[in-house]
């Protein structure tokens, strides 16, 4: 099995902090933005899983539920649940606010673009009994959503507002050395910044949000 | 759009009891209210759960690798192909017919959940290809006639002809 991450590149740190927290054994290999020979898409993907069966994946989620499903932790409607909703309602959000944020520097305007998102997952959680989102130990759920919002959350100028429960469970996955590793190893401790040269290169269309956001 | 998908699908999984939808926001989100705990919300979450409901395993894929392409091509369906622009829709052809080449299925040689989402999603772009671009995604019109004359997949999609002088000649239903 092999993984092929890009340098600055946000969707890594789900997957390496999947990778380290379910103590899967696995090479990794850093390869340039430019690089396409993994997946035959139009746009390179990354990050890439080479399964031992010899198929790619090139969804971040769908390596992380691997990750957590080779080590026993099955998919269920709850991780599912989380996992579809960052697909399609935080990811283009998380998105557009890094671009705003690291190219623009438009702090206030990216806050606004993840108000929503951010309100909704703050519902749920406070709704909650349970430390973390799909049941009392740590799931792909999780750390997906961990992932996603770690660029910006951990922005200090970032303001997302009140957001107790958000910011409780943020701390509490944020906590998990694994998380830490990966974060580090993907931001090298420069923050958003580190991200820029991804962001750039990133198709216009992939940035923008298409339509209004649901709930 | 999203409902008459999943009524479909679940006709195709002979689930007896139909399931009440709802939606939610701009988009249209399906949300299915479970009489046993909370509400499911999105497409795939959704098809997922009926498929287990099902006790129907092997079309979420049977080991861990299928698994996860299976998901991977649900994601795809969900957060690339509804709602993509014009031009968005040559890359994603492309793209597909490019990883359909050595395929039957998307998830290899068994059909499997992802064969009849992307087949529901990809239904009114299909339809609209004129003939030279049904032989430029060769790839793409191949599998689509096979999902779509799958037994039980096609129940609210009217059939597409695919191309002339190939196996299944049009009309042929």
């Amino acid at each position: 099995m092999k993984l092929y991450i890009t340098d600055g590149n946000p969707h890594c740190i789900k997957v390496l902090a999947s990778l380290e927290l379910n103590g899967v054994k696995c090479d990794i290999e850093a390869v340039s933005h430019e690089e396409k020979a993994v997946v035959h898409f139009s746009h390179p993907l990354f990050p890439v899983l080479l399964l031992p069966d010899g198929q790619h994946l090139f969804s971040p989620n769908s390596i992380c539920q691997y990750l957590f499903d080779i080590s026993g932790q099955k998919a269920t409607d709850a991780t599912n649940q989380w996992l579809e909703w960052e697909a399609t309602n935080l990811q283009p959000a998380v998105l557009q606010s890094l671009h705003m944020v690291a190219l623009q520097g438009k702090r206030v305007e990216a806050a606004a673009v993840m108000k929503e998102p951010l309100n909704w997952l703050e519902q749920s959680l406070s709704k909650k009994n349970t430390p973390f989102l799909a049941a009392e130990a740590v799931s792909v759920a999780d750390v997906v959503l961990w992932a996603a919002l770690y660029p910006l959350l951990s922005d200090s100028g970032f303001d997302a507002g009140e957001l107790r429960s958000v910011r409780g469970w943020f701390e509490r996955v944020g906590g998990l050395e694994a998380c830490q590793t990966a974060a580090q190893r993907v931001l090298q401790g420069k923050g958003v910044e580190a991200l820029k040269t991804f962001l750039q290169k990133q198709p216009a269309t992939q940035t923008q949000r298409r339509d209004s956001p649901t709930n | 759009m999203a409902l008459r998908e999943l009524s479909s699908l679940e006709k195709f999984l002979g689930l007896k009891k139909p399931n009440k939808y709802s939606t939610q926001g701009g988009k249209k989100v399906p949300v299915l209210q479970n009489n046993n705990g909370p509400a499911l919300i999105g497409l795939v979450t959704i098809a997922s759960h009926l498929v287990r409901e099902a006790k129907r395993p092997e079309l979420l894929g049977d080991r861990a690798e299928r698994r996860a392409v299976v998901q991977q091509w649900l994601e795809h369906r969900v957060t690339r192909l509804d709602n993509c622009s014009k031009e968005e829709v040559k890359v994603i052809l492309k793209d597909l017919n490019q990883y359909l080449e050595d395929k039957v299925y998307l998830a290899g040689n068994v059909f499997t959940l992802a064969d009849i989402l992307m087949y529901y999603g990809i239904h009114h772009i299909v339809m609209e290809l004129a003939v030279q671009e049904k032989e430029r995604y060769l790839n793409i019109t191949r599998w689509f006639d096979h999902i779509q004359h799958y037994p039980g997949v096609r129940h609210h999609l009217p059939p597409v002809a695919v191309l002339r002088n190939r196996v299944y000649p049009s009309g042929h239903h």
